[in-house]
C-alpha cells in the first residue's frame, strides 16, 4: 500500500454555486490506476464522490477524466501522487460526470441497403483504425474548435469515414460531414494525441474526407483559391515584396568554424510574410558554425493542400521538393516552419533527415547569449508539439535568453485551412489564446511556426517573436555589453 | 397515476412511465432484445450504465462461435457444446443455439459489424477450447466491442425508449404476472416502470468473487431479482473460471486475458518453464475446455510451481510481431499500460471469475418460469450447463436475445396498474439504508473473499457451509447509504448477496464434481455422461437437483 496526495473538482449543481476542489490523502495499492484512487475517495472519505465506470479494463469508454489536464480513462492510466482529476470539458452533471449522451448522439448510425455485400478484406483493413472507437469523448473534451463553434466532434467525423468506407452504408457522408463541420477542423491533432486508442482522426478522418469532399466539388472557395495559387505560383501566399530566397544567397557560410551543415526548407510563410524572422534564424546559425544551403527551386511543402484535402498536386510539389535537396546530397534538411516540418516529416518519404530548427540549435550547443529583462510565455504549435513531439528544446532555447512563465497547450485557430476558410472560428480560437496570454503577464509571446505568430499577432497587444529571433536579441545584448566592456 | 412518496409523505404522479415490453439491461443480449421488440410495441430499454458502455458484451475478446463453413456442421456444434458443458445443457436450448448463431451473426454482419474476413470474403474464424473446427467468428480481440457498437448502432435506428443510468431494484407484479420494475435513478429518485412484459438481460455476477473479469456492472442482480420475484433458477453452483486472468498490478488482477491468446498459438509453461498441459490435456493442450486447463493452472500455482505473482506464464514471443499486433491489440496495448510487451515478454495469468453457467430456468423462447417475465444472455440457465465453450456466449446474447424479444414482444397488451404494494414496500426497504451503519464495500470485500477462498474452483462442503454461514450473517448487517444517491450500491449489494448464496446452495445440492463444479469431498464412480443428476433447481418455493431419467 501506498499513500498518495489527490486533488478532485466536485461540483453538485443542485446545491454548489461555483465548482472547488477537493484535497484527499488517500492509501491505494501498488500499481493503482487513478480510478482506484476514486474508488478509495468514495469507500474510505466521501461516498458522495460521483464518477463512471465499468469495465476497468480500458474497453468501454466510461471513465475518461483529465489528470493534470491531460484526458485519460481512469481504469488504465497510473495514479501519481499530487496529481489533479477534473471532468472532461463537457457539460458536467455532477463531480467528475459529464453530460456524453448529446455527442454520443451525434454520430452517425450505418443505413443497410436492400441488397447486402459483404466487405472485402482490403475494406475491413481500411475501415479497423477507425474502428476501435470507445466512444470515451476523450477527443471531444479535447477539441478545441468544439469550444467556439457548432461541430459534431471528432469522434462523429471518425464514424462518417468509417461509414464512407463501409459498402453496406447507404448514405452521403460526405455531405453529412461537410454540414457537421468537416471544415472545422484545426488539424491540431489533439484528438489523435489523447485518444486511448491511438486512432489518427485527423490524417485518417478529416483530412480523407476533406479529400472526398473536394471531389464532390464541396472544397470552401478560400481553400479553391490557394490551391490555385499553389499550382500557378509553387507558392501557398502572394507576393507583396522580396522574398526571403531573392534574399540570401545559395549557401550561408558561418562566421566562424564550420561545425555543421543542413538544408534549408523555407517554406511559403517565412519566404515571403515573415522574411525578417527567416533572416534573424540565419543570423542565429550563422554564428554558432552552421552553414546553410538553401536550393531556389524549392517550392510550397503541400501542407495547406494536404489539410484541406485537395491533394492532386501534391506528388508534384513533393518530387520538386525532395528533388531540390537530394540534387545536392544534402543529408539533413532543417525546417523553421512548423507546419513544413511536420509535412516533411509525416507525409514525405525523404532520402534525407528532417529537423526542426529547435532540434538543430540544440544539437549544436549554441553560444549562450545573453539574458535579457523580460518575461515571456510560449505558444506550443500544433504542428510542432503534437506533429513532431517537441515539446523541450523550444522551452530550453527560450530559458538560456528570458524567464518563461507556462500557458497551457491550446491551438491558436490558424491552422488546418481555417483562418482562410472559417475565420470567424479563427478569430474566437485566437481569442481564447489572448485571453490564456493575459492570464500569464508576460511581456513577449513566443513561438515557433510562422502561422501561429501570424495568426497571434493580429489577437493580441504583446509582441510575439519567434524562438530565433529572441536569441538574437540576446546575441546583441551580449555584443552590445562587451563592447561597452572594451570602450570602458 | 398516483404514487406514495414515502421519503416525502406524499402522493406523487409523475415517476411513472409505460411501454409495451421493458427490456433490463443494455449489453449484448438487451440491446438485441429490444431491437427485436420493438418491431411489436412501445420498447423501453433501462440499463444501468450508458447503454453501448455496460455489460460484459463490450469487454468480450476472442469471439462468437456459428457454424459458417461446409466440412463444419451444426451437429458438430451441438456435441461439443454438449460435451463441454458436461452434458448438464438442455439439449433444446443447445439445438436452438447452434441452429440460430449464423443467422444472428449475419444480422449484425447487415447492421454493419466489422468482422475480420478472409481473402474470400468469407467470416474469419479462429479455433477455440473444446471445439472440432475453427467457428469462433472475431474481430480481433474486441468482438464483443464490435457487437456492442454494431448493436446501439442499430439501437438508435429504432424506437426504443433508453433509459440510462437507472438501478432496476425490484420486478413489480400484477397477480401472477411480471408487470414491470421499479428503479432508482443517479439521484436516487424512485422510477417505476409499467409494462406487458419484462426482459431481463442484466447478465452474470462473478464480482460476488474476489477475483473476476466482469466490469463493475457484473453484479447478479438478475439472478437476485429474479428469484425475488419467484422465478425459479438452475445450476447456480457452475461458475466459470477463465484459466487466464491478469495477476498484477493487484488492483487489475482477474482482468481478462483473451482465449484468443491462446487461439492465436499462446502457451501455457509453469515457472520451471515446463509445458504442463501435456500432463492434464495432451491431446488438445492449451485448448482444452476452461474448466480444465483453469484447475491445470490453479494446480500448478498450489503445488508451488506458480511464478512469483502467483501464476503461470502465457507465452507468445514465439509468434510473429505483426500476428499479435494483428490480432490481439488489445491485449498488447493492456499489457504495455502494466509495463509488459508480449511480443518479448510472456505474460502472467491465473483463474478468474468469468460466467455464471447457470441463472433462470427458460424455455427455447425464453420464458421463465414467471408469466409475462423472458430472460436471455448470461442470466440464464441451461443453454451452457457446466461449463461454457468460449465463443457461445456471444452467440447466446444474440440467439436468445432475439428471441426475448419477440416473445415479450407477442405478449398481449392490457390495462397497466401499479402494484402499489410493491411499490411501497420496496420504498420502505431502501429507506431503511439511510439509517444503516456499515459501508457497502465494507461487506462486499468480505463477501469476495469468502466466495473465493470457499466457494472457487476446488469445493468442500464444510466449507461451502462456512461461507454460506458467513453470507447469512453479511446479510444480517445494515448496509449504509450516505444519501439518496447511494441507495442503489446498497441495493445491488443486497443482490450480491443474494447471488451468492444462490450459488453456495447451488453446489451444496450437487453431490458431484460435473464440469465447473468440483467437489473434492465426494468421489464418484461416472462420468459426466453417465451422471445420475440432472440440474439443480432453486425458487422461493424449494429447492433440490432433478435425477435424470425423469426420476
Amino acid at each position: 500500500m501506498k499513500e498518495i496526495s489527490v486533488r478532485v473538482f466536485r461540483f453538485d449543481p443542485s446545491c454548489d454555486t461555483t465548482p472547488h476542489f477537493q484535497n484527499y490523502l488517500v492509501r491505494v495499492n501498488e500499481g493503482a490506476r487513478v480510478l482506484h484512487v476514486m474508488h478509495a475517495i468514495h469507500e474510505d472519505h466521501d461516498p458522495s464522490l460521483s464518477y463512471r465506470h465499468c469495465c476497468g479494463s480500458g474497453q468501454c469508454g466510461s471513465c475518461a477524466v483529465r489528470v493534470n489536464g491531460q484526458p485519460v480513462l481512469a481504469c488504465m492510466e497510473e495514479a501519481r501522487d499530487e496529481m489533479t482529476i477534473e471532468p472532461l470539458e463537457l457539460p458536467i452533471r455532477k463531480d467528475l460526470i459529464v453530460d456524453m449522451e448529446p455527442y454520443l448522439d451525434r454520430i452517425s448510425s450505418l443505413v443497410p441497403g436492400a441488397e447486402f455485400r459483404m466487405p472485402t478484406l482490403d475494406e475491413v483493413d481500411a475501415m479497423k483504425p477507425l474502428r476501435s472507437c470507445i466512444e470515451c469523448l476523450a477527443c471531444v473534451s479535447s477539441c478545441p474548435a468544439l469550444k467556439v463553434i457548432d461541430f459534431a466532434g471528432p469522434a462523429a467525423m471518425r464514424e462518417d469515414m468509417r461509414l464512407t468506407l463501409d459498402p453496406r452504408d447507404t448514405c452521403d457522408r460526405i455531405t453529412e460531414a461537410v454540414s457537421e463541420g468537416l471544415f472545422t477542423c484545426t488539424s491540431c491533432q489533439a484528438c489523435w494525441k489523447v485518444c486511448p486508442k491511438n486512432i489518427e482522426i485527423p490524417g485518417k478522418a478529416i483530412e480523407k474526407l476533406r479529400a472526398l469532399a473536394n471531389k464532390k466539388g464541396l472544397t470552401l472557395p478560400r481553400h479553391q483559391a490557394v490551391e490555385k495559387l499553389v499550382r500557378e505560383t509553387g507558392r501557398s501566399v502572394d507576393r507583396l515584396g522580396t522574398t526571403f530566397l531573392e534574399q540570401v544567397p545559395e549557401v550561408l557560410e558561418p562566421y566562424g568554424e564550420v561545425k555543421g551543415t543542413v538544408g534549408f526548407f523555407v517554406g511559403c510563410m517565412y519566404n515571403m510574410r515573415l522574411t525578417q524572422t527567416a533572416l534573424d534564424a540565419m543570423e542565429v546559425l550563422r554564428r554558432n558554425g552552421i552553414r546553410i544551403i538553401i536550393p531556389r527551386e524549392q517550392v510550397c511543402c503541400g501542407s495547406p493542400l494536404i489539410r484541406t484535402g485537395q491533394i492532386e498536386f501534391l506528388d508534384t510539389l513533393k518530387s520538386r521538393n525532395i528533388n531540390a535537396f537530394a540534387f545536392r546530397a544534402i543529408d539533413t534538411v532543417m525546417t523553421m516552419c512548423a507546419g513544413c516540418g511536420s509535412t516533411l516529416k509525416n507525409d514525405y518519404r525523404t532520402p534525407f533527415r528532417v529537423m526542426d530548427i529547435n532540434e538543430v540549435l540544440l544539437r549544436f550547443d549554441i553560444e549562450p547569449p545573453a539574458r535579457l529583462p523580460i518575461k515571456a510565455t510560449y505558444h506550443d504549435p500544433c504542428h510542432l508539439l503534437r506533429g513532431q513531439g517537441i515539446r523541450t528544446p523550444p522551452r530550453e532555447l527560450i530559458s538560456k535568453v528570458v524567464d518563461l512563465v507556462e500557458m497551457p497547450s491550446i491551438c491558436c485557430g490558424s491552422g488546418g485551412g481555417v483562418r482562410s476558410g472559417v475565420p470567424d472560428e479563427a478569430a474566437a480560437l485566437a481569442e481564447n489564446r489572448r485571453k490564456e496570454i493575459e492570464k500569464t503577464g508576460a511581456d513577449i509571446v513566443i513561438s515557433s511556426c510562422p502561422f501561429c505568430e501570424f495568426h497571434i499577432r493580429e489577437h493580441t497587444d504583446r509582441p510575439v517573436k519567434n524562438v530565433t529571433t529572441v536569441l538574437l536579441e540576446g546575441y546583441r545584448e551580449k555584443d552590445r555589453k562587451n563592447a561597452h566592456m572594451e570602450t570602458c | 397515476m398516483l404514487l406514495y412518496d414515502a421519503r416525502n409523505y406524499k402522493m406523487r404522479s409523475d415517476a411513472v412511465d409505460t411501454a409495451h415490453v421493458l427490456v433490463i439491461g443494455s449489453g449484448g443480449a438487451g440491446v438485441r432484445a429490444a431491437i427485436e421488440a420493438a418491431g411489436y410495441g412501445e420498447t423501453m430499454l433501462v440499463s444501468k450504465t450508458l447503454t453501448g458502455k455496460g455489460g460484459c458484451t463490450t469487454m468480450a475478446e476472442g469471439g462468437y462461435n456459428a457454424v459458417l463453413r461446409e466440412a463444419d456442421s451444426c451437429e458438430i456444434h451441438f456435441e461439443d457444446t454438449l460435451k463441454g458443458g458436461a452434458y448438464l445443457n438442455d439439449p433444446d436450448l443447445v439445438q436452438i443455439l447452434v441452429k440460430e448463431a449464423p443467422e444472428r451473426i449475419r444480422d449484425l454482419l447487415e447492421w454493419g459489424a466489422v468482422f475480420d474476413v478472409t481473402d474470400g470474403c468469407e467470416v474469419a474464424q479462429r479455433p477455440f477450447g473444446g471445439q472440432r473446427f475453427p467457428r469462433t467468428c472475431y474481430a480481433g480481440d474486441r468482438t464483443g466491442h464490435e457487437m456492442m457498437a454494431t448493436l446501439v448502432d442499430r439501437l438508435h435506428n429504432t424506437d426504443v425508449l433508453i433509459e440510462n443510468e437507472v438501478t432496476i431494484i425490484s420486478l413489480l407484479h400484477d397477480g401472477p404476472r411480471v408487470s414491470g420494475a421499479i428503479g432508482l435513478d443517479r439521484q436516487g429518485e424512485i422510477r417505476v416502470m409499467l409494462a406487458d412484459a419484462a426482459v431481463l438481460a442484466t447478465g452474470g455476477g462473478t464480482r460476488i468473487y474476489d477475483i473476476s473479469t466482469n466490469s463493475s456492472s457484473g453484479t447478479g442482480d438478475g439472478y437476485a431479482m429474479g428469484y425475488n420475484a419467484g422465478a425459479e433458477l438452475i445450476d447456480m453452483e457452475q461458475i466459470q473460471f477463465h484459466p487466464t486472468g491478469a495477476v498484477f498490478p493487484y488492483d487489475a488482477r482477474g482482468r481478462l486475458v483473451t482465449e484468443a491468446v491462446r487461439g492465436e498459438g499462446g502457451i501455457l509453461k509453469n515457472v520451471d518453464g515446463e509445458r504442463f498441459m501435456n500432463r492434464y490435456d495432451p491431446e488438445r493442450m492449451e485448448l482444452s475446455t476452461r474448466d480444465v486447463v483453469s484447475r491445470a493452472i490453479a494446480t500448478e500455482i498450489l503445488e508451488g510451481k506458480g511464478t512469483g505473482n502467483g501464476g503461470v506464464y502465457l507465452d507468445v514471443t514465439h509468434l510473429p510481431r505483426s500476428q499479435i499486433e494483428n490480432k490481439l491489440p488489445v491485449m498488447l496495448e493492456q499489457f504495455l499500460k502494466f509495463g509488459v510487451d508480449i511480443r518479448d515478454l510472456p505474460m502472467e495469468v491465473a483463474p478468474t471469475a468469468h460466467h455464471i453457467m447457470g441463472g433462470l430456468r427458460i424455455t427455447m423462447n425464453a420464458e421463465t418460469t414467471l408469466p409475462c417475465l423472458y430472460a436471455c444472455g448470461e442470466v440464464s440457465g441451461g443453454v451452457h450447463g457446466a461449463n461454457r465453450l468460449g465463443g457461445n456466449a456471444l452467440a447466446e446474447t444474440q440467439v436468445f436475445g432475439k428471441r426475448a424479444g419477440e416473445s415479450a414482444g407477442k405478449v398481449k397488451e392490457r390495462k397497466k396498474a401499479a402494484d402499489q404494494k410493491g411499490i411501497e414496500n420496496v420504498e420502505k426497504h431502501i429507506d431503511r439504508f439511510l439509517q444503516g451503519d456499515v459501508p457497502p464495500s465494507t461487506i462486499i470485500r468480505s463477501l469476495q473473499t469468502a466466495m473465493w477462498e470457499g466457494a472457487g474452483i476446488f469445493r468442500k462442503g464444510p466449507d461451502l457451509e462456512k461461507t454460506l454461514g458467513i453470507i447469512r450473517h453479511l446479510q444480517t448487517l445494515r448496509p449504509k447509504a450516505a444519501s439518496a444517491a447511494n441507495l442503489a450500491e446498497c441495493c445491488i449489494l443486497q443482490n450480491m448477496l443474494t447471488t451468492a448464496s444462490l450459488v453456495v446452495r447451488s453446489a451444496l445440492l450437487r453431490p458431484e464434481s460435473r464440469g465447473a463444479h468440483v467437489r473434492r469431498d465426494i468421489s464418484q464412480n461416472w462420468d459426466a455422461e453417465h451422471s445420475p443428476y440432472g440440474h439443480t433447481f432453486l425458487s422461493l418455493s424449494g429447492e433440490g437437483i432433478e435425477m435424470r431419467g425423469g426420476t
